[in-house]
């Protein structure tokens, strides 16, 4: 009898490969004398799909080979638990529906790591790992989390917003608000998308427009913020829950571009194979005086604390070397490769990692069985409708 | 006419008895919810049931002497509405029941055997001939209507596959335990307590571990069986075990299954005396929690303040929880208010504020022994400190909520021993500084020692109360004196002749610094 983790990744994100790395990794890494293991892939087109193939980067490669070796599942709540339904289930070869104990969702990105996947967890009433369905949106929507910073004191760099369409319609007072509240350089951004997808540095303004005009094809809300230019980025990865958590040492990405660009972030180094996060230039731990590492850390520990956030997620630093000021600039609460280099770096394997993670989950389940979400006797059994029901309880 | 004796025999061989099975439905019930003890569910039978029965076996004879000289096509009429009646009974009565009968396994082969014995015996009435075809006829009709006596044949007749089954279930249940060395298995036992220790225990470990326990009283072997079959998951790392007795070896069986690294022993006291005569048989019972605890190289736990408890140990072997200051956990500073009781823990040199809502010294006393368990098992100061203050009262059991006026109402209404009256009233003088009453109409249903009881009431709300309301005139008199012997006032001493009435003074009277004990037997609609 072993507790049975359900992984979920893929799905309708622009990240969807990346979440197949990152998954594929964490479910090599888990300890299979304690855990089962049942990978649910969600494919671009949001069918869910199981099978041994899953476990193989490999068979990856070639999507329509791999799609006749997997069998479509439903997941249903059925006496108190949740099981994984064979979708396709012949007379002769009915198969029994799986009891999934805990769900490790390990996705990225938008209809999925914005907290839809958690809203769908905690429907099904399944334990989760990660944040829980407001932190996950918050860290999913880039001026939102930094308006709940703000509100909690923290260091953010100012902003603004807009829709896409207006820039169109009322580009002047938009361009004045621009200059006038951020200046030159900038940086646009499509609000709600992780893994630098549509981010444009902007040094001059002949350039916003086309800058603008990516970010608007990923989202419907920009972000403008100032572009720091002397600029370090530093990431810190937290583990834990809004009760005790920790935070990992800092690494520091190398950048070759201006901004790290996706290609940077996942396909750097693809000849060997895409190793995901743990494969790019970095250096871990960051190259920092001690009382900045600790400030980060302690900051990364506040950060996480405000959101409400849970399990690993990584926050992204931006240090302006000129000032020696530090400001959160996103977070990631789903990161790739789920950090665990930074985790190994400061002394926890990937398998313990893992392990906590699911002790998480399990943790906060169990406070939210101790809270009453509803009541047991059912208000509507001692009354009576319609027109005899003038003895009965008023509602 | 052929056909219609073929019918009449057919309607009485074949169908009655199937009237039987569903007429038995009623009776398996009752067996199920009497835990199959054919002692239990006799009682239930001769009390409830036999008088019920009268009409029944009025129409069976009637039927017996109709088939002997009714017209066949009578007969047949008669049997069919027999049958039509028997079952629709059988059905609304299910209906109706509130709880009802479980099918489970155990009861498909009661089931079972009953169907195979009624086939047994129409076989037996359709091959045999005259006399003996006549007395089988009687026999089978004894069968299909004095459905206790096959209740109990059935039970009998499968006592064997019963207890094969069980052993079974034992075997797989240690298999499952077997297979989760890492599992932690904590036994709690005693004469009072358990139950109520096992939930604020479980509540408490829950802050730091996947806890399963057995539910409501589950506290036989066979219920723990099925708590570790059913509700033990794999990501369970406790597992909580009431253990109860009645008999000598009862918890040694239960150890015997479960191996419990930890025990915590609530209390010795004269409970169930019927079985164990002496208290040292409790005590010996009890104890054999902390015997397969220590061979396990544990820890066991003991209420301290379990007088007849204490005087049997050498405290050095256990770990001691109580209000005595040298015990290693110790509860004391008792004070009662607004969210409940407030007291300090003190253990390993180190003094801890508890806050819990839950009322009365036995709840303080449970706690403690929880919370001895929980810090054992490394469960953190801050995190006991959120469980205990966020357990929940049992309803109408010295449940504190606001009432009149911004006031405080105890409610104790379910409360029906002398003991835990008094209980109750020490809970009142807790809350310091504050205006104290006592809404009663006191105790009843004691017979003899009703009056003394009540006198008894009288004289400690005398000591403790500001304020006596009493309900009921003539009830309540023994109250009333029993308070006037101790020279309370007597215009603090109100009499009402009804709740409302009670209430109208309360409230003229009542504010925000008032707190008003509601003891005893008070009807269901004036309580929220």
């Amino acid at each position: 009898m072993k507790t049975n983790i359900a992984f979920f990744f893929g799905c309708r994100s622009v990240e969807h490969e990346v979440s197949i790395i990152s998954a594929v990794q964490a479910m090599r890494a888990v300890d299979r004398t304690k855990y089962d293991v049942t990978p649910l892939y969600v494919t671009k087109s949001g069918e869910m799909v199981t099978g041994e193939a899953l476990f193989e980067i490999e068979n990856y490669r070639d999507l329509p080979a791999l799609f006749k070796t997997v069998e479509p599942v439903a997941l249903v709540r059925e006496e108190g638990a949740v099981y994984m339904k064979y979708q396709k289930s012949g007379v002769f070869s009915k198969k029994k529906p799986i009891r999934i104990d805990v769900a490790f969702p390990v996705v990225h990105g938008t209809n999925c790591e914005d907290g839809t996947v958690a809203g769908y967890l905690e429907y099904l009433g399944l334990p989760y790992v990660g944040c829980d369905v407001l932190s996950a949106s918050v860290g999913m929507n880039k001026a939102v989390f930094k308006d709940v910073l703000k509100s909690a004191g923290l260091p953010v760099l100012p902003c603004i917003t807009f829709r896409a369409r207006d820039y169109l319609t009322e580009k002047e007072p938009i361009l004045s608000k621009i200059t006038e509240q951020i200046g030159l350089p900038l940086i646009v951004k499509p609000v709600n998308l992780g893994s630098s997808v549509g981010i444009t540095k902007v040094e001059n303004a002949a350039e916003l427009e086309a800058a603008v005009s990516l970010a608007a094809s990923f989202a419907d809300t920009i972000l403008v913020e100032p572009a720091v230019t002397a600029l370090r980025e530093i990431n810190c990865s937290v583990l834990g829950d809004a009760d005790d958590c920790e935070a990992s040492v800092p690494e520091e990405p190398f950048m070759h571009d201006a901004i790290l660009s996706y290609e940077d972030k996942y396909l750097s180094g693809q000849k060997g194979g895409s190793k995901g996060m743990a494969s790019l230039g970095r250096k871990i731990p960051a190259d920092l005086p001690p009382e900045k590492t600790e400030e980060i850390r302690a900051l990364s520990c506040k950060i996480f604390k405000a959101m409400g956030a849970s399990g690993v997620v990584r926050i992204d630093f931006l240090l302006d070397t000129d000032t020696d000021t530090v400001y959160a600039n996103e977070i990631n609460t789903i990161p790739g490769s789920l950090a665990f280099y930074l985790w190994e770096a400061s002394g926890v394997p990937y398998r313990e990692l893992i392990d906590r993670l699911v002790q998480l989950a399990f943790k906060r389940q169990r406070g939210r069985d101790n809270l009453t979400f509803t009541i047991d006797t059912n208000i509507l059994s001692g009354v009576s409708f319609g027109a005899k029901g003038a003895k009965g309880a008023k509602l | 006419m052929k056909i219609w004796l073929f019918l009449l025999e057919f309607s009485l061989v074949v169908l009655l008895p199937i009237s039987g099975l569903f007429a038995l439905t009623r009776q398996f019930q009752m067996l199920q919810q009497n835990s199959y003890f054919p002692s239990r569910y006799g009682g239930w039978v001769k009390t409830a049931f036999l008088p019920a029965m009268a009409g029944q076996i009025v129409l069976a004879v009637l039927l017996f002497f109709l088939v002997l000289k009714a017209p066949v096509a009578l007969s047949v009429m008669l049997c069919a509405f027999l049958l039509g009646f028997r079952i629709a009974r059988a059905v609304s009565t299910q209906k109706k029941s509130i709880k009802k009968l479980v099918f489970t396994a155990r009861i498909k082969r009661l089931y079972a055997t009953a169907a195979v014995w009624y086939l047994l015996l129409a076989l037996a009435v359709h091959f045999s001939k005259g006399t003996l075809s006549s007395f089988l006829f009687l026999f089978l009709m004894i069968f299909v209507f004095v459905t206790p006596l096959t209740a109990l044949f059935c039970r009998t007749v499968n006592a064997p596959l019963e207890t094969a089954v069980s052993h079974w279930y034992v075997r797989d249940a240690k298999r499952i335990l077997r297979e989760r060395p890492d599992l932690i298995v904590i036994g709690v036992t005693g004469s009072y307590g358990k139950t109520s220790t096992k939930f604020i225990l479980s509540r408490l470990l829950s802050e730091k571990y996947n806890v399963v326990a057995t539910p409501q009283s589950f506290n036989t072997p066979m219920g723990v069986v099925r708590t570790i079959r059913q509700d033990l998951q794999p990501q369970t790392q406790i597992f909580i075990c009431e253990m109860g007795a009645k008999n000598r070896g009862d918890i040694k069986e239960i150890c015997d299954i479960v191996h419990p690294r930890y025990g915590v022993i609530t209390s010795v006291g004269p409970q169930h005396l019927e079985t164990f005569r002496t208290v040292d048989n409790v005590f010996a019972t009890k104890f054999e929690l902390a015997d397969a605890v220590l061979q396990n190289g544990g820890e066991v736990f003991v209420n301290g303040d379990s007088a007849e408890l204490m005087r049997r140990i050498d405290p050095s072997r256990y770990k001691v929880y109580g209000t005595n200051p040298t015990f290693p956990f110790c509860a004391n500073g008792l004070t009662c208010g607004r969210n409940g009781s407030a007291f300090t823990l003190s253990f390993d040199g180190r003094e801890l504020a508890i806050s819990c809502p839950l009322l009365g010294m036995h709840s303080v006393l449970n706690l403690t022994g929880a919370a001895a368990v929980a810090l054992t098992l490394g469960v953190s100061d801050r995190d006991l400190c959120f469980a205990s203050a966020s357990l929940r009262p049992t309803e109408h059991r010295l449940e504190l909520k606001p009432w009149l006026n911004g006031s405080l109402m105890i409610d104790d209404a379910y409360n029906a021993n002398p003991e835990g009256c008094m209980e109750a009233v020490r809970v009142l003088s807790h809350f310091e500084n504050m205006q104290k009453v006592i809404i009663t109409p006191g105790l009843v249903e004691l017979g003899d020692k009703e009056e003394e009881y009540n006198t008894k009431l009288g004289i400690a709300a005398a000591e403790i109360c500001d304020i006596i309301i009493l309900v009921g005139k003539n009830r309540s008199k023994p109250i009333y004196d029993g308070a006037i012997s101790q020279g309370f006032a007597r215009d603090r001493l109100h009499v009402a002749a009804g709740f409302q009435e009670a209430a109208a003074i309360y409230a003229a009277l009542a504010d925000a610094n008032t707190v008003a004990l509601l003891e005893n037997d008070l009807p269901d609609n004036y309580l929220y």
